[in-house]
């Protein structure tokens, strides 16, 4: 392929994924059964634990983030994408039995293509779900003295994030195609979700969580998110989060693509 | 767009498919469509269709043989085959939650057209299929008929070469049908060629300059529907008679111009070669008899009778999901 022809090739596949996004971004906000357990629930818990469980931060060894709401805000965030990413993952599925994934294979785009449109459509959920909770959860007591960078930092970690779980609901979606197998796996989100310091720091975990809490790579990414937002020592490190979340997203996105490959092979 | 040199938009050469657990669903498939061909591809469920409309469409590679579709291989150059094609699959796989105008402007990105040409394309192809009122409600508004039409746009987007339909009218109601029908006799006057599987006989009788029958992944018969109709046999001329009781006088007065055999109280069918030129000499013969006569019509052969002649079971004999 000669340079021109590459540099055309790259700009179609970028329009091409682009326009796949919106449509992942448009078709989910308009599916109600999306928007409920990826911007409702996520709020409904902040909620709950915000009020519910706020005398954990008088516990020794707990950091001071002013509010404990600021403290699990991060965790809510890393909720909402986690499901942002498994319904994408129920979309691929639904798409495989409905036949609208056969249309995209018929259409001269690469493959590659149709997984990163749905992972930038997720990604951008995921900084639409941050904006909201860190917003609400501000407006409910949240004093966030990273400043705006320290938000904005909160932000692409989210994209980061959003776009790892919705890698890794497209591989399972692409290896099954089940859509039911797809819907069955929320209970797992809540596995990950609590096998990391979504909710509590990693020195009040029980021994079996803190130990299975250092190789899940969320661990890095909602503490990454925690140090972003507050100026505080031992929180985590913002570089150690951009590390996993880059590092999930390639992992998770590779092994889409691999799926993808596997099921045409078939 | 297509490859110089060659008048065959179609080349199918000993195609084979089996899927694993070894079910052989194509089974050494060979046909040639030219190019501006209306080409049937007629079977029961289970036939061979579908299998062979997704090897041709580059969804799935087939086990044994080959196959060329605007001049590219559907294998080694699949990419030139979708860039030359267009495809509304069964069951119009139209997202819900999308409108037709979304759903037309997606499918123009796929196909590599910049967002104001896509929204051109768009507005123009709604125009064809009549769907402008509609083109910005979702799709789970819309009829069956509107979501065939619908998919038939998008097939279109990029202007295909070659279109290939699979089951383009299965479950429309009859004005649906007719109207997708002229669609498709529009586009092949301007030069489209389309593949068009169908369960429907006569739906392959309406558009089909030829038909292909397919049964257990082969093909048992091809060519136009006149030259299928004649491996049935000789064409009948159907009378009806005022009335019944003179049956038996008319089968003997009609005996001298073929098979004559009866179809119900008062009528009789005559298999004769002259088909329509009998018609007048049987009228004849029944006013020598003094034997008054309803009606007289050709009936030529269909498909199904075709079907049933080199099959040896009826077309919808065969149920559940496509293979």
């Amino acid at each position: 392929m000669t340079e021109l022809a590459l540099e055309r090739d790259v700009s179609t596949q970028g329009r091409v994924v682009v326009a796949l996004a919106e449509r992942a971004l448009r078709v989910q906000l308009r599916r109600a059964q999306f928007l409920l357990p990826s911007f409702l629930l996520p709020l409904l818990l902040l909620a709950v634990i915000a009020s519910g469980t706020s005398a954990a931060q008088q516990l020794p060894g707990f950091p001071s983030t002013g509010s404990y709401v600021g403290f699990v805000v991060s965790g809510t965030i890393m909720q909402g994408t986690l499901l942002a990413g498994l319904m994408a993952g129920i979309a691929i599925a639904g798409d495989i039995e409905g036949g609208f994934f056969d249309r995209l294979l018929s259409a001269p785009i690469h493959r590659v293509s149709i997984v990163l449109g749905r992972v930038l459509g997720t990604a951008l959920i995921g900084v639409a779900q941050a904006i909201l909770f860190l917003f609400v959860a501000w407006l409910i007591g949240a004093d966030y003295t990273g400043g705006v960078g320290g938000i904005l930092l909160t932000i692409m970690l989210a994209a980061l994030s959003a776009s790892a779980a919705a890698g890794l609901g497209a591989t399972i979606a692409l290896r099954t195609g089940s859509l039911s197998l797809m819907q069955n796996l929320f209970p797992f989100v809540f596995v990950l979700l609590f096998t990391a310091p979504a909710f509590f720091p990693r020195a009040l975990l029980n021994p079996v969580l803190e130990t299975v809490s250092v190789v899940n790579p969320l661990s890095y990414v909602v503490e990454g998110m925690r140090a972003a937002l507050f100026d505080l020592p031992g929180l985590g490190s913002v570089g150690w989060g951009f590390v996993a979340g880059i590092g999930s997203v390639v992992l998770t996105c590779s092994l889409a693509v691999w799926a993808m490959r596997s099921r045409l092979r078939s | 767009m297509e490859n110089a040199g060659t008048d065959a938009a179609i080349v199918v050469e000993k195609l084979e498919r089996t899927y694993p657990g070894g079910l052989k669903a194509v089974d050494g498939v060979d046909l040639i469509v030219a190019s501006g061909e209306i080409y049937g591809f007629l079977g029961p469920n289970r036939a061979g269709k579908s299998t062979t409309v997704r090897i041709l469409t580059t969804l799935l590679r087939p086990t044994g043989g080959h196959a060329t579709v605007a001049g590219y291989d559907v294998v080694s150059e699949a990419s030139q085959v979708r860039r030359s094609i267009g495809v509304a699959l069964q069951e119009a796989a139209l997202d819900p939650l999308m409108t037709g105008r979304e759903l037309l402007q997606l499918q123009g990105a796929l196909h590599g057209l910049r967002r104001p040409e896509s929204k051109t394309r768009a507005s123009e192809l709604l125009e064809r299929v009549d769907l402008v009122a509609a083109s910005d409600r979702l799709l789970n508004t819309y009829s069956g008929g509107m979501r065939r039409r619908l998919d038939l746009a998008m097939a279109l987007v990029h202007r295909p070469s070659v279109l290939f339909l699979d089951e383009p009218t299965t479950g429309l109601d009859p004005v649906s049908r007719a109207s997708l029908w002229l669609e498709l006799e529009s586009l092949n006057d301007e030069g489209t060629t389309i593949f068009l599987t169908t369960q429907y006989l006569e739906e392959a009788e309406q558009l089909a300059d030829r038909v292909g029958i397919i049964d257990h992944g082969r093909i048992v018969a091809e060519g136009t529907p006149q030259e299928l109709g004649r491996l049935v046999g000789e064409p009948g001329l159907y009378v009806k008679l005022i009335d019944e009781t003179q049956s038996d006088r008319a089968r003997e007065a009609l005996a001298e111009h073929g098979a004559v055999s009866d179809r119900e109280a008062g009528g009789l069918t005559i298999r004769t070669a002259l088909g329509a030129r009998a018609i007048a000499p049987i009228v004849r013969s029944l006013d020598e008899a003094q034997i008054e006569v309803d009606a007289v019509e050709v009936e030529e052969p269909t498909l199904d009778d075709v079907f049933l002649a080199v099959t040896g079971h009826r077309a919808e004999d065969d149920a559940g999901d496509e293979g």
